[in-house]
């Protein structure tokens, strides 16, 4: 590559060094996104903006993409990687789903298309879990990962599948009404579903006999006394607890929210049927 | 949906097969993944010095035990500690009657900066059996052109205390006959160490 301006983060072999470097790829395409959500916006004349959703999404993009862990992510540690792993398919994907509001996602994926469609389709459980595992365990091989994080655009690829396995992740949890069709147990299913696949490959980093990645093994190092074994064994924890935990809390989540919401329609239901003339049921005699 | 789903399966199925197929290694005429050298040769009879400062009889050394010997510098910042690092991980994971029968020897190629306990101290990172070795220039490269690759030399574009050098990136490998055998670039992985090093060992001519 020699002085060549590296567009997007990818390993190059090259020593590790703390210089801040720029990646007009990284930049352009943070630009995209941002001038892409806003356009979508004014364009289809949302009924609101979810900002804060987005400004999450966007500055998780930003963390996860950009230097220091961008390059070190791509060309130096495991465990950098994991960590944009984790905040690709937990954060931006989900906040992603959430940017967008409902009016917003209906004039994307308009009724009756086969875009709709699909989407209907991604909502259902095994359609999510499916989708999404295929895309976690494939970016995962270690013959897939070792040539494409070795180029810019291969590693650009691997980025953009995570975030957006992260948005068909949340998908089926987080669409609005008209897509989504989970109720409490299935969502608390689906999520104890989705800690289930990534597994397979976050053991394999844990107890393979040797680096199961080439890219990592062969890394400058980072620090002498972090060895490639250690880093690779901790990625694969780190995507295993770590990784987990959110799907944990987001199920108990899913249980309290929708438990509170189906005690609150009991009892607004009760309160209904308090307030009306309560039908006789003993047929109006008196004893 | 149902075409969607059959699809999706078969991508997957398709990405799995492809991605078990792992490569299989080319190996040398003796079973090695390492180059064998076209024309083995006898360790250069070359006084290097220890980090004790005792006089270490390079080719007196190599017999009797697999020595693998790489020329580096400690403020290597690619290269040497991969290999070093490496070596230890693969090594700690073999039986000991295949560990007992490896000494790895780092030469510095940086004598200037290397001095002898900064060599231990570097050296013993990876792990406390490495052996750091230290020397003249000149005996520094008589052993590098005694095992045919071409001395180190320092980048003149850094600053006096500062720099980097240029020097061989394999690791080379004689056998217990005391001669140097088998070679490995940069790159060599783990599992290229643990498949060759018994042979290493157990290679008898």
């Amino acid at each position: 590559m020699g002085d060549a301006i590296q567009w997007w983060c990818a390993a190059t072999g090259l020593p590790w060094d703390w210089e801040w470097q720029w990646y007009p790829g990284v930049h352009l395409f943070l630009l995209l996104v941002a001038g892409g959500w806003y356009w979508l916006g004014t364009h289809h004349g949302w009924s609101r903006r979810p900002w804060g959703w987005f400004a999450v999404a966007w500055i998780a993009l930003v963390a996860t993409l950009d230097w220091p862990l961008g390059k070190l992510g791509a060309g130096y540690l495991a465990t950098a990687h994991t960590i944009q792993f984790l905040l690709l398919t937990l954060v931006v994907g989900s906040t992603l789903v959430k940017a967008i509001p409902a009016d917003g996602w209906l004039t994307l994926l308009p009724s009756g298309t086969r875009r709709h469609a699909f989407a209907r389709f991604q909502a259902r459980a095994l359609p999510g879990l499916l989708l999404y595992n295929v895309i976690v365990v494939s970016t995962h091989f270690p013959n897939v990962v070792d040539p494409l994080m070795a180029t810019q655009l291969g590693s650009a690829a691997i980025d953009i599948a995570w975030m957006l396995g992260g948005m068909v992740l949340w998908w089926p949890l987080l669409a609005p009404a008209p897509f989504r069709r989970l109720g409490m147990f299935p969502k608390m299913g689906y999520l104890f579903g989705a800690t289930i696949v990534p597994t397979i490959p976050a053991m394999m980093m844990v107890f393979s006999e040797w680096p199961l990645y080439e890219i990592y093994e062969l890394a400058p190092r980072v620090w002498v006394t972090f060895s490639a074994n250690e880093d690779i064994q901790l990625a694969g924890l780190v995507m295993k607890v770590i990784g987990d935990i959110p799907l944990w809390v987001a199920a108990a989540i899913v249980f309290f929210v929708e438990s509170g919401r189906a005690e609150h329609d009991t009892t607004a239901q009760a309160a209904a049927r308090g307030a009306a003339p309560a039908p006789a049921r003993d047929g109006g005699r008196e004893s | 949906m149902t075409r969607l789903a059959r699809h999706t399966a078969l991508t997957a199925f398709t990405i799995a097969l492809a991605s078990c197929a792992g490569d299989a290694p080319q190996l040398s005429p003796s079973g090695f993944i390492g180059a064998e050298l076209a024309t083995p040769g006898p360790v250069p009879d070359v006084v290097l010095t220890a980090t004790d400062g005792s006089p270490w009889h390079l080719a007196d050394s190599a017999r009797g035990r697999v020595t693998l010997v790489f020329f580096g510098y400690t403020n290597c910042p690619d290269i040497c500690p991969v290999h070093l690092a490496n070596l230890a991980a693969v090594l700690d994971k073999l039986p000991d009657q295949v560990g007992r029968q490896v000494q790895v020897l780092f030469v510095t190629t940086d004598p200037a900066r290397d001095s002898l306990p900064r060599i231990r101290e570097w050296v013993r990172q990876f792990d406390r059996d490495f052996t750091g070795l230290g020397g003249s220039d000149s005996a520094i490269v008589a052993a590098q052109r005694g095992f045919g690759v071409p001395p180190a030399v320092q980048d003149t574009s850094g600053s006096a205390a500062n720099y980097l050098v240029g020097h061989a990136a394999q690791v080379i490998a004689v056998t217990r006959d005391g001669v140097a055998r088998v070679w490995y670039p940069a790159g060599t992985r783990q599992r290229d160490w643990a498949h060759d090093l018994p042979r290493l060992v157990a290679f008898d001519g």
